[in-house]
């Protein structure tokens, strides 16, 4: 709310309406890692065969803004959680669990994956994960074997 | 409100005809000829504004062409028009103006109101004095400098209001065949009260476009006024409780992908190189750009962008700033101020001989005062939307300037501003922050390299970093009293100036000689207007050295700004206010004081009494009084608020507030580091308004601010007898 308004702005706007610039510089570098609506190259790679395994990709979208699956990737708001099927709870080099979760002593089984993503509170009271639970049983399902699937491959 | 789209105003189904619409058209060959050449692009072109138009189902809509930034400015400026017209205010609405030069350029203005009409009336009535204040500001539409209400509003949107009504009543008198002067207005009705007629104003709209148009519309007196100087509701209120108000940031393109940013810390530096190998890997990442002076990476949802960006390595190139930190900048400040010494500088003004009359006092009083930068911290963050493709581009923000912000996206896609549509959203704060374009610049080359929509936004880091900020400022006083402890010298040298220009002068107060001068010293970071601009420095700088000057006399600070005063009966009645509500005077608990400031700025006189408590381990404003003279107050809800929220900001600022700098790079980063006021922090504050020339109004959004900082400093010295003269006050110590 301020700015005084003064005749050097008026006419210097009035200059540029006038004539039309040289357009801004373009980038230096553009790295296109894909175009939109294209699957991500490292999931394309590993496309999922059947119904399950895209469902289960599909609703892996609730996670992906704090996990990464691919091998190596970095953690982030959670940990990396390639290879966690079968894994014991906590044991992601690198981030910074909570104790609640480190002290749980949990493998991380279907079933015990099962109802940490349907309620991760309940299951793990003192998490820090604090989003991304699934309610749909069926969901969950297939967001487990889509992990696992990525795994395996 | 009503935003302005082609498709969603036909598609309204604003009907097509038997409706009015009124502007304030300015033409060459009208007796404000000398305006064509500072505001048409061409010859033959005629600037044109369309205020108002009737619907047939007796709705009156106002077109406001300022932005809405939680000023209350769409309310404000409907009243006064609605006020003239006498319209019936449960029925007007309200459209923002098209960022559109056509608009406001050439006779598109009633295709844009009315695209099926045939020859609506346009309106041209002569506006009278005031009138290039009046096509700024309308012309830019330029939201900004305190200047709706008392430049557009007062110029514009009562003309035309009271046009309107005028040419209804000649349509109703013709019709009726009666005397226009036994015709009259009310609730969006003319009224024959002799024959009983009335009808509502619609049924008279397209016989109203036939009249002949007033020269000279009558403007209402005060006493006359029904809806300015009410306090009615916001229009802008209810959508923002709800949540269905759409801000720049909500802006929603189909197919669109979101862009984080990373400009290099050190102003003027470029990219050197980046390394984006984790990047590429990370999930929903489509496009990561070096733009030579930002980094880039757009993705399938803002938090996957920032999160790919936070892990790029970047490598920047060296600046002549890379050693700076902000000691460094206030030795420049230092050694420019010795450098002028008594005579070098820019004279802004001068009376007298100060210099003499320094050397002839009786007491001599000296001080040197600094502020830091500071950042705008608008909790909207910056944004941009936009979709650069097949020769056209349309941009989504909100910003300040809307007709800038489009020239500003047509340069950076290299189209036409005809090419450009521009949309603008409620502004999540402005304060000045959101007259510049450089998000819209980034958030066009962006989407220009894609070629799909990008909704751009700058994380709070960025935000915080790369601002243009309230200068950093140093100010010299020199200061001399009579035997009498009178001031009689004042000898003031500051760093920078940029607006308003009148900012370092006290022309309200009586002192014999004065001089005030200015040193241009570069400041590394960039400049941008922040709340009140130089008189948020300037406010603080001269009621402290006032301030100082009075203990010096021996006097009371409000007693000696009384003597100051004396002879401008206005500016004292609003002192007198001030001191009066707050109980100056009366004792105070230990460790409590009263601090007092004046500032007149935009057009308004401010002043503040603050209280402090310093009881605890840090200053706690307990209380602010407030006396304001904006001239007429329109909307006395509204400018009470922004009395308020100057006091929000400016506290901040003056606790709190301090951009510094390492290596050449702001240090600050986040709310963390860069604190907001608290609502446990915020004092009552009660505000007194006074209407003491209706004819010449003040702005609200920006005089409420300057007099906060130093009301509390003097106030902490009162208290303590410790004079700040460093902000922030969260600096010093009072253990
Ligand atoms: C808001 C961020 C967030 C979202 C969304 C999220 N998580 Fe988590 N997740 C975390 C955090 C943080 C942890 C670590 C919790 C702790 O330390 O208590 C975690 C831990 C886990 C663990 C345990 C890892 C280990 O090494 O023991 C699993 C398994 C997991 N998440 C699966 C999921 C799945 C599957 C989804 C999606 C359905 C999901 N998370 C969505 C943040 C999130």
């Amino acid at each position: 709310m301020l700015l005084l308004i003064r005749a050097a702005a008026l006419s210097s706007l009035i200059v540029l309406a006038a004539c039309g610039a040289d357009p801004a510089p373009g980038p230096v570098e553009q790295i296109i890692v894909r175009e939109p609506g294209a699957a991500a190259a490292v999931a394309s790679a590993e496309a999922p065969a059947d119904a399950l395994l895209a469902e289960g990709k599909a609703a892996f979208a609730n996670c992906t803004a704090c996990h990464t699956l691919e091998e190596g990737a970095p953690n982030g708001v959670g940990p990396n959680l390639f290879g966690i099927v079968g894994a014991g709870a906590g044991e992601v080099a690198g981030f910074a669990y909570s104790d609640a979760l480190k002290g749980s002593g949990i493998t991380w089984t279907a079933t015990e994956l099962d109802s940490f993503i349907a309620d991760p509170a309940a299951k793990i009271p003192g998490t820090t994960m604090v989003a991304g639970a699934i309610a749909d049983a069926a969901k969950r399902q297939a967001v487990i074997a889509y992990i696992d699937s990525v795994t395996a491959n | 409100m009503g935003k302005w789209s082609r498709r969603a105003f036909i598609g309204a189904g604003v009907t097509a005809g038997g409706a009015l619409i009124v502007g304030v058209a300015v033409r060459q060959g009208n007796p404000i000829d000398e305006l064509g050449p500072l505001l048409a692009n061409g010859e033959n072109e005629q600037l044109l504004n369309a205020w108002v138009k009737v619907d047939t189902d007796n709705v009156v809509t106002a077109v406001i062409p300022h932005v809405e930034m939680g000023q209350g400015v769409h309310t404000a400026l409907a009243q006064m028009l609605a006020d003239e017209m006498d319209a019936d205010w449960n029925k007007v609405q309200i459209l923002e103006a098209p960022a559109d030069m056509q608009y406001v350029s050439d006779s598109i203005g009633r295709d844009f109101l009315f695209p099926n009409l045939q020859v609506p009336a346009l309106l041209e009535p002569t506006v009278a004095g005031g009138i290039l204040e009046l096509a700024q500001a309308m012309g830019l539409q330029f939201t900004g400098g305190s200047y709706s209400v008392r430049a557009t509003g007062q110029r514009a949107m009562r003309t035309a209001g009271a046009a309107a009504r005028e040419m209804l009543v000649a349509a109703a008198a013709s019709e009726w065949q009666v005397p226009e002067s036994e015709i009259t207005a009310a609730d969006s009705m003319v009224i024959h009260a002799r024959s009983g007629k009335s009808e509502p104003f619609a049924a008279f709209a397209r016989a109203a476009a036939e009249q002949s148009l007033p020269a000279k519309p009558k403007l209402k007196s005060p006493d006359n006024y029904k809806i300015m100087g009410q306090p009615m509701a916001r229009h802008d209120i209810p959508a923002k409780v709800d949540g269905s108000a759409i801000f720049g940031i909500d802006a929603d393109v189909p197919g669109m992908k979101y862009a984080a940013v990373k400009a290099p810390p050190v102003i003027g530096a470029t990219v050197e190189s980046m390394n984006a190998s984790t990047a590429k890997t990370m999930p929903g990442v489509l496009q990561i750009l070096n733009m030579g002076d930002f980094v880039a990476v757009v993705a399938d949802s803002y938090w996957l962008a920032q999160q790919a960006l936070n892990s790029i390595d970047t490598r920047y190139s060296k600046t002549e700033g890379d050693g700076l930190d902000q000691d460094a900048i206030f030795a420049r400040y230092a050694a420019a101020l010795d450098e002028a010494g008594e005579d070098g500088g820019d004279t802004q003004t001068e009376a007298g001989d100060a210099v003499q009359s320094f050397a002839e006092a009786a007491t001599k009083v000296e001080a040197e005062y600094t502020v830091p930068f500071l950042a705008h911290a608008t909790m909207e963050p910056m944004n941009c939307t936009a979709w650069v493709r097949d020769g056209k581009c349309d941009v989504w923000s909100g910003h300040q300037a809307p007709v800038n912000a489009r020239q500003a996206a047509a340069d950076a896609a290299g189209l036409a501003f005809e090419d450009v549509t521009y949309h603008n959203g409620y502004l999540g704060g402005g304060f000045g922050r959101r007259s510049d374009n450089d998000a819209i610049i980034m958030a066009t080359r962006i989407a220009k390299a894609t070629g799909y929509p990008v909704k751009m936004i700058w994380s709070r880091e960025e935000d915080t970093a790369q601002d243009h900020y309230r200068p950093s400022a140093t100010s010299r006083f020199k200061g001399g009293l009579d035997k009498d402890g009178k001031l009689v010298s004042w000898d003031n040298i500051h760093t920078h100036l940029f607006d308003p220009a009148d900012a370092p002068t006290v022309p309200y107060y009586n002192i014999a000689s004065h001089k005030i001068r200015k040193v241009d010293v570069p400041m590394h970071l960039r400049f941008g207007p922040w709340r009140s601009v130089d008189h948020s420095q300037h406010g603080f700088f001269i009621e402290s050295f006032v301030d100082e000057m009075a203990d010096a006399a021996g006097k009371d600070g409000y007693a000696f700004r009384r003597e100051l005063l004396a002879e401008s009966p206005r500016h004292l009645k609003v002192l007198d206010t001030a001191a009066k509500m707050s109980g100056w005077g009366n004792a105070l608990p230990e460790k409590h004081g009263r601090g007092i400031a004046f500032v007149p700025s935009f057009g308004s006189i401010v002043a503040q009494v603050a209280e402090v408590d310093m009881s605890g381990p840090k200053p706690k404003v307990t209380k602010v009084y407030v006396a304001a003279d904006p001239g007429f107050v329109v909307n006395p809800d509204g400018f009470t608020a922004q009395m308020e929220s100057g006091i929000v900001y400016g506290l901040t600022a003056a606790l709190y507030g301090d951009i510094t700098l390492k290596d050449g790079a702001v240090q600050q980063s986040n709310f963390h580091d860069y604190r907001m006021l608290r609502i446990d922090e915020m004092p009552e504050v009660e505000v007194a308004l006074i209407n003491g020339d209706h004819e010449r109004l003040g702005g609200g959004g920006e005089p409420g601010l300057p007099p906060i900082a130093p009301a509390v400093t003097n106030a902490i010295f009162a208290a303590t007898g410790k004079r700040i003269r460093a902000l922030p006050i969260a600096k010093h110590d009072f253990a």
